[in-house]
């Protein structure tokens, strides 16, 4: 795909508009924090999702596919993913350096990786192990 | 070895969200994206009750409750715009490690918004995590 082409690209522009959201998503949580419990702020942060999640239902015409696989699956997925923010918020109440934990816990594809070797019987490719390896000096480097 | 205080509730971020990984697999085997999306949400407000901060939470400054509202708000419509990426056709090889950078903007962004400073070493491992997290996620 040219340069031309891919600039014209939809997903491209989502993607941008992700990264858009994520990273001031990271300051206000912190500068949240700096009065706000942990438990405070997930309490907000939650509520201030729901209106998404309306806004994806009512697009879909409230239709809701029903699969009790798939639904269980999904709400692990959101119960795990509060466990995970709740920790985070935690992690930035501490005090420790904002970019430092923010960059530590996007490491998560790495437990994903491990996971799916042995859950989902996938190959670690040479790349992902070259991924780890950078993943584990950072860990290092962050004890220091 | 002393390890900074917020190490262990990173550890647990990391286990929460990779175990998340799988399970966003199998879902998606299963139901729609968008479906997921809800169930994320559904997921988080079951815990609603137990996060609740009591009668604290009248007493925040307007300033922190728009920061905790807006934050949910931005993050869950990031998580929107992933999906929606990836159903508009972007290779997830592709969408994934690019919108895995957001940190990126953090660091780029943390001295001039928060005034916080990175020490060499972190400043270096900062860099290795980058790297990590695209090569992982591609």
């Amino acid at each position: 795909m040219s340069a031309r082409n891919t600039l014209k690209a939809k997903w491209l522009w989502y993607s941008v508009f992700c990264l858009a959201c994520w990273a001031p998503f990271t300051f206000c949580a912190k500068l949240g924090l700096r009065e706000m419990s942990a438990s405070g702020m997930q309490f907000l942060f939650t509520l201030g999702g729901v209106p998404v999640a309306l806004a994806v239902l009512a697009a879909r015409r409230f239709k809701f596919e029903r699969n009790r696989k798939g639904t269980a699956y999904g709400l692990a997925v959101g119960v795990l993913s509060a466990i995970g923010t709740l920790a985070l918020f935690a992690a930035y109440r501490t005090g420790g350096n904002t970019a430092v934990i923010t960059t530590a816990t996007s490491l998560y594809p790495m437990v994903t990786v491990v996971l799916a070797v042995g859950l989902l019987r996938e190959r670690l490719t040479l790349i992902q192990i070259v991924g780890l390896v950078f993943a584990s000096v950072a860990f290092v480097l962050f004890s220091l | 070895m002393h390890l900074p205080p917020w190490y262990l509730y990173a550890a647990i971020v990391l286990i929460a969200w990779g175990v998340v990984g799988i399970f966003q697999k199998l879902a998606t085997n299963h139901i729609s994206a968008g479906s997921t999306l809800v169930l994320l949400i559904v997921g988080f407000l079951l815990f609603e009750p137990l996060v609740y901060p009591g009668s604290v939470l009248f007493h925040y400054s307007a300033r922190a409750l728009a920061y905790g509202l807006i934050g949910g708000f931005l993050n869950n419509l990031g998580a929107w715009a992933l999906f929606a990426a990836m159903e508009s056709g972007g290779k997830a090889s592709i969408v994934a490690p690019f919108t895995a950078l957001y940190p990126l903007v953090v660091v780029l962004l943390a001295p001039l918004i928060l005034h916080e400073s990175v020490t060499l070493p972190q400043a270096i491992g900062v860099g290795c995590s980058l790297v990590a997290v695209v090569l992982l996620s591609m």
